[in-house]
């Protein structure tokens, strides 16, 4: 077991340093931009930690009712994003070749949703 | 940093010159631009140069030299374009050519929010309408090297692109789905922009400066130009103005139609936003792919990546009001 702080204090850590002691003493334009998408994507990291497990296994999940499978979920994060990839390929290939399984809009709905509550909460706020 | 031998521009300005300033700018990912003060025997110019960067965005993108000469005709035909002055060849390595430089705010944000902008947005829809207007009737055959034909060569790049993505995206593969069938029959090939939207247009008080932003020029169904500045993801945040987040859709419209004869209508409008976000959803995905190879690694490109999701929803939501 690694000492404190975890990975989504680390990860808040070095956002919190960029944010508050690196930004104000930049004036090149470009490199500001940079500085602030790094800091999101630090921001991305904190809530991928924080929520990316429950929302790999409800996507799963999903995917799986909509595939027509009924294989128990696996345990393992890695395990589960292994069956997330390659059921989204199953998927893809049905929507490909046409064969596109009911409810497919509101399962690609929810799911993205899913991933933008990690990688852009605020832009999902934009539909409310 | 300096990068380009004087003699580079003596083609061009003749052999009295001197470089007084050469600085990078802020710009887009897959080039650079350079702003360049050259002293001439009449006086300082303001210039930018152009030069490739690591790799490009779409499989379509034009080269240097043939943007350079989109420019060359775009300008002759009228519209608002800065100056272009040359092709320059390589410059350490990479191809690259000087035009204009030329002043107005480009940030697409600050367009839409900034309080003394607010007289050059009510302005700019019929701009845009104006210029779009010019560039379709730019003669096709003084262009011969664009590519692209319609709907169906759209959507065949952008599957190509999509199938080198090495992961697979259901609600992309959905949205290609509802474009292949809903596709309309093949009406006139034009030559387009590619990518007219606010943030690729210099903005002065009195509206639109210049044209900016050329890399993406093909041939193809005029709706597609006039539709792209109405993708979400240009207007900054002003998402209620669906034209670019200043302004509605239907005067621009209707100033395009009366200027241009044509009959484009909202439904059409409609799809083309579709295949919109479409082509910027995995235009940022393969942007990401430029990083994680290592063709070009930057944190800008690595986030993309993960913001793809945003076109993706807005994707999602405009199937579900299209049925």
């Amino acid at each position: 077991m690694q000492d404190r702080p975890n990975a989504a204090e680390l990860a808040q850590a070095v956002r919190e340093f960029i944010e508050t002691e690196v930004l104000p003493g930049i004036d090149d334009p470009r490199l500001r931009f940079r500085a602030l998408v790094a800091a999101n994507g630090l921001g991305i990291l904190e809530r991928e930690i924080a929520l990316g497990a429950p929302l790999v296994r409800r996507e799963v999940g999903s995917l799986a009712r909509l595939l027509g499978h009924a294989d128990p979920l696996p345990e393992d994060l890695e395990e589960l994003r292994r069956r997330a990839s390659e059921l989204n390929r199953e998927l893809a290939l049905r929507i490909r070749s046409g064969d596109i399984p009911e409810g497919t809009l509101a399962h690609c709905v929810a799911t993205v949703a899913d991933k933008l509550r990690v990688a852009s909460p605020r832009y999902l706020e934009r539909y409310r | 940093m300096i990068f380009a031998p004087r003699c580079a521009f003596v083609p061009l300005f003749g052999a009295d010159i001197a470089i007084v300033r050469l600085v990078l700018l802020a710009g887009g990912a897959s080039k650079e631009a350079w702003a360049l003060d050259l002293r001439t025997p009449q006086g300082t110019r303001e210039l930018l140069v152009r030069r490739a960067g690591g790799g490009v965005i779409h499989q379509a993108t034009l080269t240097l030299e043939d943007e350079h000469r989109l420019l060359e005709v775009a300008y002759a035909a009228g519209v608002r374009v800065p100056r272009p002055y040359g092709y320059l060849g390589e410059i350490a390595g990479r191809p690259a050519f000087v035009s204009e430089r030329v002043s107005g705010e480009t940030i697409g944000r600050r367009i839409v929010q900034r309080p003394e902008l607010a007289g050059a947005r009510a302005a700019l829809p019929a701009q845009m309408a104006e210029e779009l207007a010019k560039i379709h009737a730019i003669p096709a055959e003084r262009v011969p090297f664009l590519g692209g034909v319609g709907a169906r060569d759209v959507l065949g790049r952008l599957t190509n692109e999509v199938d080198r993505l090495e992961d697979a995206h259901p609600a992309i593969e959905l949205g290609l789905d509802w474009a292949r069938r809903h596709a309309p029959p093949q009406s006139e090939t034009v030559v387009l922009h590619g990518d007219l939207r606010v943030g690729n247009l210099a903005v002065i008080a009195t509206g639109l400066g210049h044209v900016l932003d050329w890399e993406f020029g093909h041939r193809g169904d005029p709706a597609e130009d006039v539709a792209w500045p109405l993708v979400r993801a240009w207007r900054f945040g002003v998402d209620q103005l669906r034209l670019g987040g200043i302004g509605e859709v239907e005067p621009y419209l209707e100033r395009y139609n009366a200027l241009t004869g044509r009959h484009i209508t909202l439904a059409s409008l409609d799809y083309w936003e579709i295949v919109g976000n479409l082509k910027w959803a995995i235009g940022a995905l393969t942007q990401s792919r430029r990083h994680l190879s290592g063709q070009q690694r930057s944190v800008e490109l690595a986030v993309l990546g993960r913001l793809a999701a945003e076109m993706e929803f807005e994707l999602l939501h405009l199937l579900e009001r299209a049925g």
